[in-house]
């Protein structure tokens, strides 16, 4: 078995209500493998979003560590963190979170503009370009790049989520709850086209979903309850 | 010593204020120059999304527009007043000469006085004059009435009071724009002095006035016309105390003269220097009052030191007693009180125009404040996808950088084209509206002046610059502090 990629140890997260601390995760271990389909399986509440946000750096734990490659980087500052996320982790949200002002193309494309000065991306425009246009074609929006959010429908949108999270080659997919806002058929085609790329990747994938048929199509299942994980 | 003591403390406080000043301008053009990078050394994204996000978003072209006009309105009414400014100031200077010397004593005589100034080397020429005033009545006819209320200096031609100047034709026209204001275009063939090079001498027996050119139209006076001239003289009494003494002269309308200041033109008119004396000092046959005088070298350094030698030269002309009299003023001086006037209104225009710009900014504000608040889901995702806080920051504040400077760069530009084409937009409102937004005849002009300055120019954009960034900064730090997660849950 190969080192893990994406390292959860002892983390326990707490918010705040007033003075009271509100434990929202208590103590998780977690280790995901390259290539592995990994589901957070649990009903509202059971803290698998937070889990999945403390996994992807964009929340910090109150205990525990969180590493990457074996090296802990949830203490690393907040601009080192924010490269790490583009680099190495792809987000992929219920509510895709495409930005309205911007076509499909635009969309993928900002992922490239992420970490490069304008004067650096002035050398690299066309490859990024180029790179964001495969990918659309690879998850079918081929013909839809210039259209804008707004005029596209909800697997489309979320192809184009998908699109945005793979164009930046990044190693771990975290993806939370990604078919809860489609219909089963379109649904299943997101899942199928995720799944596809992943394979082909071989890409760590982290889903949450509260769905067991669509978590007993992963490689492993953690159950969370209350949070803390129960198998 | 302690004079040398005052000096170092002056000097070491000038330079302490200099080198504050110079820190402060420092740090603020630092601070544009870095924010202003963004545009270009900053993430791509935040490029990127800002100009997507004014592209689809209309109502940040409130802020635009705002900054657009505060910046024109800032860059023309300037222009304008300044243009004002050195017109007046070339009217004033022409009247006055470069230096003139006033309040000279009665038992100074002229060919004194002339020869202590003339010993100057800058000095180029001298001309003497007499100051009175009276009333100009026409026989048979009532004198002018008052003034129109609100009608003051600046305007020519409806004074009834009158101020009268008695030169010598020939040494005037060597020092003002004596020569120059007879053969003005605008004066009609009919209202001219006949002989230009004598237009003061005497006709049919009588001495002859000069009348500006607005006075003579607006009360139909002709050249060969006979008018009185009433006013009184001081004759002193059996026990050597003056009395004031009705005095009329009968005179003859020698011809118009116009200056370019239509205020001097309406408030003067010109004697022979010796019908004056004849009149008025007839015991002190070379008396003079005021001498204007032309320097050869009138650049701002040369004309201060020269009026302080003239000065000297002045005082022991006319020393009596241990004690010179007499004041010497450089043209400015002189006309100090008007010009600061002048000066003063537009100091306050600039005041007005800055809190205009500053509504403005405070627009701009609002839109960006909105834009922020519309856009949490985007800050969110940005974050997601490997946007820093700074990132996100840059997003928003070259939103503002953009609204700045194609605002400021709009408004200076339109500001610039309109001072130029200033006298055809007042045609063009006229033509429309019938509404004179700058009465010409009020400053004697033939257009709308105007004075772009640079450095006023480069003030406007800097104050645009640094206010716009300032409230560009504001909103762009409170969408740094979101938190992403409750953007990412929120939608």
């Amino acid at each position: 078995m190969s080192a893990p990629v994406l390292e959860a140890i002892a983390v326990t997260k707490d918010y705040r209500l007033g003075k009271q601390p509100i434990p929202v995760l208590r103590g998780i271990d977690l280790a995901v493998q390259p290539g592995e389909k990994l589901a957070l399986l649990g009903t509202s509440g059971a803290g698998k979003s937070t889990l999945l946000h403390v996994l992807g750096l964009l929340d910090a734990p109150t205990t525990g560590e969180i590493r990457y490659d074996g090296e802990r980087v949830d203490q690393r500052s907040v601009a080192e963190r924010a490269r790490l996320r583009h680099r190495q982790i792809g987000f992929v949200f219920q509510f895709y979170h495409l930005i309205p002002e911007l076509t499909a193309l635009q969309n993928v494309m900002l992922s490239g503009m992420m970490a490069t000065s304008v004067l650096q991306y002035w050398g690299v425009r066309k490859a990024a370009k180029a790179a964001a246009i495969a990918m659309l074609e690879k998850v079918g929006l081929g013909h839809r790049l210039h259209h804008r959010p707004a005029e596209l429908s909800g697997g489309e949108r979320q192809r184009v989520a998908i699109a945005r999270a793979l164009v930046a080659e990044p190693r771990v997919i975290l993806a939370d709850e990604p078919t809860g806002n489609l219909d089963s058929q379109t649904a299943n085609g997101v899942v199928e086209l995720m799944f596809s790329i992943q394979r082909e990747r071989g890409l760590a994938f982290v889903l949450v979903t509260h769905d067991e048929n669509l978590a007993r199509r992963c490689d492993r299942i953690v159950r969370l309850r209350d949070g803390a994980v129960v198998t | 010593m302690e004079e040398i003591v005052h000096a170092l403390l002056g000097l070491q406080v000038g330079l302490t204020t200099a080198i504050a000043l110079l820190l402060v301008v420092g740090l603020l053009l630092f601070k544009l120059l870095q924010a202003g990078s963004v545009l270009i050394a900053g993430p791509k994204y935040a490029q990127f999304l800002a100009i997507r996000y004014l592209l689809t978003r209309p109502i940040n072209l409130v802020g635009m527009l705002g900054i657009t006009v505060g910046v024109w309105a800032l860059v023309v009414v300037v222009s304008l007043f300044s243009g004002v400014l050195s017109v007046l100031e070339g009217h004033l200077h022409a009247a006055t000469g470069d230096c003139v010397a006033t309040g000279v004593p009665p038992w100074a005589p002229w060919p004194k006085l002339d020869a202590a100034l003339r010993d100057d080397a800058n000095v180029a020429a001298t001309a003497p004059r007499l100051l009175h005033y009276g009333l100009l009545v026409r026989p048979g006819h009532r004198p002018p009435p008052l003034p129109l209320p609100g009608r003051g200096a600046l305007h020519g031609g409806d004074q009834p009071f009158l101020f009268v100047l008695g030169v010598d034709p020939a040494a005037e026209a060597e020092v003002t724009g004596f020569r120059q204001w007879l053969h003005d275009p605008a004066i009609p063939p009919e209202l001219r002095a006949p002989d230009a090079s004598n237009p003061l001498a005497p006709r049919d027996g009588l001495p002859t006035v000069l009348v500006g050119l607005q006075r003579m139209q607006r009360e139909g006076l002709r050249v060969g016309d006979r008018v009185v001239w009433t006013t009184a003289r001081l004759v002193p009494d059996s026990q050597g105390n003056a009395t004031p003494e009705k005095l009329q002269v009968e005179l003859v309308v020698g011809g118009a003269f116009k200056s370019a200041h239509g205020g001097f033109d309406g408030n003067n008119v010109f004697l022979a220097l010796d019908t004056m004396r004849g009149q008025l000092a007839a015991d002190d046959a070379q008396s003079v009052q005021e001498i204007v005088v032309r320097l050869h070298d009138a650049g701002d350094a040369a004309l201060l030191a020269t009026a302080e030698r003239l000065q000297r030269a002045l005082h022991r002309a006319t020393e009596r007693m241990d004690r010179g009299y007499g004041t010497v003023m450089t043209w400015r001086e002189k006309n100090a009180n008007f010009l600061a006037s002048v000066e003063h209104q537009r100091g306050l225009l600039k005041i007005v125009l800055i809190v205009i710009m500053v509504i403005a900014a405070f627009l701009m504000l609002a839109t960006l404040s909105m834009m922020v608040t519309e856009k949490t889901g985007d800050i969110g995702i940005l974050t997601a996808m490997g946007g820093t806080p700074r990132g996100v920051t840059s997003v928003f504040l070259a939103c503002g950088i953009v609204i700045t400077l194609v605002g400021t760069g709009v408004g200076l530009a339109t500001g610039c084209l309109t001072a130029v084409y200033l006298e055809e937009v007042r045609q063009a409102v006229r033509w429309a509206t019938g509404v004179d937004l700058f009465p010409l005849d009020v400053y004697n002009l033939d257009r709308v002046p105007y004075s772009i300055e640079p450095l006023w120019l480069l003030q406007v954009t800097l104050a645009a610059l640094a206010v716009g960034f300032l409230v560009s900064f504001l909103p762009a730090r409170r969408a740094s502090r979101q938190d992403p997660l409750v953007s990412l849950r929120g939608i």
